[in-house]
């Protein structure tokens, strides 16, 4: 009982933090149908930015938003820069964003060297809490990281349905030479979701970096973990990053915990059975 | 078509006699000509599709990893002779094209392209964590070489001819196959896949044995890469990995047969001459890839196609 109890604990908090992952990667392709790869890259580099950030500062809270904030920058130049021009044709951006993460991951290699890191956690927020019915307790921090995937879920879904600048993503995933017929810059609203999603992932590795230690081939890790959400849930939904983020993270770290060899097959089954029957994903549209 | 004959003799003949015309053949007898045949064929496997039916697969790197796991682990863990393991392997990887083909084919596109990644990246997962059957992170070493009518294929000579000879079957076989009315009814498939439906056509079946086919190549690739680096890791399956791969066809060219090779003996030679000055000739190979994508899309052997285009552009403006 204990066991399950801790498991199911570690799947749901995990599940947290694969949202906040993969829902950058999902508000892009949604309204922009840019599909960036290197997602798993910009999620490590925003790690090892907000790792150094709190070792010399020693302030957890700085870390964290020089990682996002560093990573929006960064996402926005690389769109700026290499991605913008050939915005329609969604192959050849999704590969050269592959040959940024192919750079990145080398560059960081260089710049960091191949040790693990974790970022420490605050002292006031390291504490282990009490689970009643058990008699085990639970790191406070992993449920925190669970409340704030709830709050950025909240917001986004705020954002996106009740607020004038969500219509707009909202009309321009549906439309978006009408969206820009209507006087719209819609060019500077692929602008700032492209830096808001890159936030959102620099947010995620930070976070990602004090629950979890990141290196080398951590970049791999969470695109596939990311990539797993998105074609489970349906790509361009935040809705189904929700369910995708769950099911990965509850059924992956079930299959972690009671049968390690064949974990990856699991998580891998699981895929194909949703696909078999939902190929667009659970919540994914035919387009 | 005389003139492509022609060129295709030339290559053979050069390729045939490329152990005896590179200067440091200890080198590049292995280190160049088997390295990019093998990268070549796993390539070939990954331009097939893409070629014949627009299809971007990340996926290669799966079935190559399956047969090339299969190989080591059969002859180095359980000592199976390699007139079992091989066909065994090839047999294994090509199955597996079915079931990633059964999900994989219902999606198009970056869908596609993610799908397959996921597949490749999740080999990976699996690899470094199923401890007991691939000695995860660490891998299986010293996978022996095959021995047949008492060649050694260790040796970088023989090693060279055998690839070469695997190469040149299949490049014809796909050339042949491109010929034959289901390559063509492939390429309908590729151009316009309601067009064929309403001719009669039944889409899938066409499909899946084109990426079966495919799955083919790489299990075969997946051979030879065992053979040839003598070691299997996660990493021959991971995200590097898999990009690298990517780099090689569409820097060669990606809607062209011939580009899979072309572009494994130009990064191959890249990557010799820049490891000689930075050791981050992976970040070089990016940008490389990515100035490709951005100036010739078409990759090195569509560059002509490219200017004469560019060319008639000019003229029609012109007048």
């Amino acid at each position: 009982m204990t066991r399950f109890v801790f498991t199911l604990l570690n799947g749901i908090t995990l599940a947290g933090l694969y949202f906040l992952v993969a829902s950058g990667l999902t508000l892009i392709f949604g309204l922009m149908r840019v599909i960036n790869l290197a997602h798993g890259a910009f999620y490590l580099l925003a790690g090892y930015i907000s790792w150094n950030v709190v070792d010399k500062t020693d302030n957890w809270f700085l870390g964290i938003l020089l990682g996002a904030l560093s990573l929006g920058i960064f996402g926005l130049l690389v769109y700026l820069i290499l991605l913008r021009k050939f915005q329609y044709e969604e192959l050849r951006v999704a590969l050269i964003t592959l040959g940024v993460s192919l750079m990145l991951a080398q560059g960081m290699l260089a710049l960091f060297g191949g040790e693990y890191y974790q970022t420490s956690i605050p002292e006031n927020l390291s504490q282990s809490i009490p689970i009643p019915g058990i008699e085990i307790s639970y790191p406070l921090f992993r449920i925190l990281v669970l409340f704030l995937a709830i709050i950025v879920a909240i917001g986004l879904w705020l954002f996106i349905t009740k607020t004038r600048y969500g219509a707009i993503i909202r009309a321009g995933v549906d439309d978006t030479a009408m969206v820009s017929a209507l006087g719209i810059n819609i060019q500077a609203v692929f602008i700032w979701i492209f830096f808001l999603g890159s936030v959102l992932t620099g947010f995620a590795g930070s976070i990602g970096a004090t629950t979890n230690s990141f290196g080398m081939g951590t970049d791999g890790d969470y695109l596939l973990f990311s990539l797993q959400v998105v074609i489970i849930g349906g790509l361009g939904s935040i809705g189904g990053v929700a369910i995708g983020s769950f099911l990965v993270g509850v059924i992956g770290q079930f299959a972690v915990g009671y049968y390690p060899t064949l974990s990856g097959i699991i998580t891998f089954a699981m895929l194909v059975l949703i696909l078999a029957f939902r190929p667009q994903g659970i919540l994914g549209k035919i387009r | 078509m005389t003139k492509v004959r022609n060129t295709y003799l030339l290559l053979l003949v050069v390729a045939i006699a490329f152990p005896y015309l590179v200067p440091d053949p200890d080198f590049w007898v292995s280190s160049g000509g088997s390295r990019a045949l093998w990268l070549g064929v796993t390539a070939l496997s990954m331009s097939f599709l893409n070629r014949n039916l627009g299809l971007m697969s990340l996926g290669q790197l799966f079935f190559s990893g399956i047969s090339g796991y299969i190989v080591a682990i059969s002859s180095v863990t359980y000592g199976v002779k390699f007139g079992t393991s091989v066909p065994l392997a090839i047999l294994a990887g090509t199955l597996s094209g079915v079931v990633i083909g059964f999900i994989a084919l219902k999606t198009k596109g970056v869908y596609f392209l993610m799908l397959t990644l996921a597949v490749t990246l999740g080999l990976y997962s699996f690899a470094n964590s199923a401890q007991e059957i691939t000695r995860g992170h660490t891998g299986i070493n010293s996978i022996p070489s095959p021995v047949i009518f008492g060649i050694d294929f260790a040796y970088s000579k023989p090693m060279y001819y055998l690839f070469l000879l695997i190469a040149i079957i299949i490049f014809a076989f796909c050339k042949f196959l491109e010929s034959t009315s289901f390559g063509i009814a492939l390429k309908g498939v590729r151009d316009n896949e309601d067009r064929m439906t309403a001719m009669g056509y039944r889409i899938l079946p066409l499909k899946m044995i084109a990426f079966v086919f495919s799955a083919f190549i790489a299990s075969i690739a997946g051979v030879m890469g065992a053979f040839y680096v003598t070691n299997i890791s996660p990493d021959s399956v991971g995200l590097i990995r898999s990009i690298d791969l990517l780099v090689i066809v569409v820097v060669g060219g990606a809607t062209y047969l011939g580009g899979a090779f072309v572009g494994a003996a130009l990064i191959v030679v890249f990557e010799a001459i820049v490891q000689d000055f930075t050791q981050y000739y992976v970040a070089a190979t990016g940008a490389l890839f990515i100035i490709v994508l951005i100036l010739a899309p078409q990759g090195l052997m569509g560059i002509s196609a490219q200017f004469r285009r560019a060319r008639a552009k000019k003229l029609v403006a012109a007048k």
